[in-house]
């Protein structure tokens, strides 16, 4: 309990300590630091839709770290979200874009599935030469990631190309609409109750299932964990495809929600943001959760900033960047290397 | 065929020099995923200090500079903080990237790009036909690749403190018996890896171009770190592994408007990563099998690796 207390306090205490550096910047930098953040308060929660907002940037971030969060429960490393997502939304667009005159709920739910297999499929690549080979899968899930977004840019910028587009960036068609879960707003009943029982499974899942805890030890102490009989390479298949799985869903939700078409490179953090989520929610669903509503009322808030002052949106990256160097510190990393790489720093 | 070749030359500078500041890490035990980072703000201070003392020399030093006093950051969040260095080196781009781009609005009151009329010395110059094309136009930068490979062949592999990192980098614990300080030894690597993604930064935006552009790196940190991995954590190795990938970069410029209708230029940039995968696979079998065969090697290891 008081070792929990212990993380909690010093992850606060290091996401402190990083908006406290990135708001120095934008003070040195001359922006009036009141302005910003009531501008942030506004832009996030109290202005007209802001809230709503809030909410359409939380779902693919807190889908994306639930998966991250499954796999750092386990023990990998599999940061390929972003590569998984892209796949994922790809799947869905093609699914859509293939069967227009289909009916919309098969579509959609057809192309639900093949986003979820196909994030899978991404992510078990990695996954499967981690515990068959011991390939280190830091590298293979980033390599993976940089190839999805090869995959998407081909996709926009080829096949799936709207012939009508002007613009400088590759475009797809729009998805009909009748296959639209949600308005522009990117928020619906359907999509926050998809997410609802996405957060259900995987609590459930890490926390009142066997196979869960088994997860967690396997995480914790490997070589315990094989000597009491669990079977590691599974646990480590499932991490991934759940992962991978997870990360696909949130590129259909993206594709059949608020976006409608896909853009050459498209929120082009977000696999990487998840990651800085799942930690900074200690790896726990409710934690992820609220970490998750953070870091998408920011996004939202950033978004809405230029209305009220004029602070670059990069400034949203900067601190992320800042979270994510220190929101790991003192947290002593429970990861081993596979063969393959150096050990990890000691002192 | 010479303009591949200057093509490749061009695309592979700066891949090169970040790719030495990943063997050094490297060797020094470090995966270090800042490089990208490191890479950007070396670009953009040697624009920025570039201009304001009007040489881009004066601007290469000052980049190097910064990129150092970043790089002691990274050494004290994941050295005596005790951070994971994967997530923070990944923070550290984001830093930079965003840091960049920031401070383009903040300082200079624009989005996008800004130019310069500041540039890297460029020995050869107006060369249009035969193989002199090949170098023409090509900074220092271009000129020095080849010495510097050498010289961090030296110094990791022939001299003292290259054989002291190597210990530090595979094991430490026996490098502190032999009374060798781990983390000193840790921020000399980050410290060199700094200055040398500065150089790499500062070939992009004053020794090729005269411009910066935000993310005008466009994950050739990565690259070099995958060039790192694919050349076996060798200089020499990891230079020829940039080298590649920068033909493969021409290559895929090429196809851009040659033969788009055959290969998509996509598939082409692919090449890069799919290498990777197989590399580290195939590498992490040979050496898994290589190390079972030595004796004496499970006494070195954790019973479960």
């Amino acid at each position: 309990m008081i070792e929990r207390l212990a993380r909690i306090l010093s992850t606060v205490v290091w996401v402190v300590v990083a908006f406290a550096v990135t708001a120095s910047i934008l003070w040195v930098s001359g922006y009036s630091v009141t302005e910003v953040f009531s501008g942030a308060v506004q832009g996030a929660v109290t202005a007209v839709g802001a809230f709503v907002s809030t909410i359409r940037w939380t779902i693919p971030l807190f889908l994306i770290a639930l998966g991250v969060t499954i796999g750092f429960r386990a023990g990998f490393f599999n940061i390929g979200g972003q590569g998984q997502f892209y796949v994922g939304a790809c799947a869905a667009l093609v699914v859509s874009l293939g069967w227009r005159a289909g009916p919309a709920w098969l579509v959609i739910s057809a192309g639900m599935a093949a986003a979820v297999a196909a994030g899978a499929a991404w992510s078990l690549i990695p996954g499967y030469l981690r515990v068959r080979f011991g390939t280190d899968e830091v590298l293979t899930t980033l390599m993976m990631s940089f190839i999805g977004a090869l995959v998407l840019q081909y996709l926009t910028a080829g096949p799936m190309r709207n012939p009508q587009g002007t613009g400088q960036t590759a475009a797809s068609e729009r998805i009909p609409d009748a296959f639209r879960l949600t308005g522009s707003s990117g928020v619906s009943a359907a999509v926050l109750a998809a997410a609802a029982v996405a957060a259900a499974a995987v609590w459930l899942l890490l926390e009142r299932t066997r196979f869960g805890l088994s997860m967690d030890l396997a995480g914790r102490n490997p070589t315990m964990a094989r000597w009491q009989g669990i079977n590691i390479q599974k646990v480590g298949l499932v991490s991934f495809g759940l992962a991978g799985a997870l990360a696909g869903f949130a590129g259909a939700v993206e594709l059949f929600g608020p976006a409608a078409r896909l853009i050459t490179g498209f929120s082009p953090t977000v696999g990487f943001n998840a990651v800085v989520v799942a930690l900074v929610g200690m790896l726990s669903v409710p934690g992820v959760a609220l970490s998750a509503l953070f870091f998408g009322g920011l996004q939202s808030a950033i978004l809405f900033l230029p209305i009220v002052t004029d602070v670059p949106p990069p400034a949203l990256t900067l601190l992320h960047g800042m979270v994510a160097l220190l929101v790991t510190v003192r947290l002593r990393a429970r990861r081993r290397r596979a063969s393959g790489g150096p050990e990890p720093v000691e002192t | 065929m010479e303009q591949v070749l200057a093509t490749t030359l061009r695309a592979a500078a700066p891949l090169v020099y970040a790719a030495l500041a990943g063997v050094f890490a490297f060797r020094a035990g470090i995966f270090h995923l800042g490089l990208e980072g490191l890479m950007i703000t070396g670009a953009f201070i040697a624009v920025a200090a570039g201009q304001a003392a009007g040489s881009a020399l004066v601007g290469l030093l000052a980049a190097a500079a910064v990129c150092m006093v970043l790089s002691v950051l990274f050494w004290w969040v994941i050295g005596p903080l005790r951070a994971d260095a994967i997530i923070a080196g990944l923070g550290l781009t984001s830093i930079g990237l965003g840091g960049t781009a920031y401070a383009l609005t903040a300082i200079f009151d624009t989005r996008g790009t800004i130019f310069t009329e500041v540039v890297l010395p460029r020995p050869v110059r107006g060369v249009t036909e035969g193989w002199g094309v090949v170098v023409s136009e090509s900074s220092i930068l271009v000129w020095l690749m080849p010495v510097f490979v050498l010289a961090s062949w030296v110094v990791l592999r022939r001299s003292r403190f290259g054989l002291r990192l190597a210990a530090v980098g595979e094991y430490p614990f026996a490098a502190r018996s032999a009374g060798v300080d781990p983390s000193r030894m840790r921020l000399w690597a980050l410290l060199i890896a700094g200055a040398l993604c500065a150089l790499a930064g500062a070939e992009l935006s004053v020794g090729a171009l005269r411009n910066f552009t935000e993310n005008m790196t466009n994950g050739r940190g990565f690259i070099a770190f995958v060039a790192v991995i694919f050349g076996a954590w060798h200089p020499i190795g990891a230079a020829a592994a940039a080298l590649f990938f920068g033909l493969a970069d021409a290559v895929g410029t090429q196809s851009q408007i040659n033969i788009t209708e055959a290969v998509p230029r996509e598939f082409v940039l692919m090449i890069p990563y799919v290498l990777t995968i197989a590399a580290v696979w195939l590498g992490g079998l040979w050496r898994r099998r290589s190390l079972e065969a030595s004796a004496g090697y499970a006494e070195l290891r954790a019973p479960d690796d």
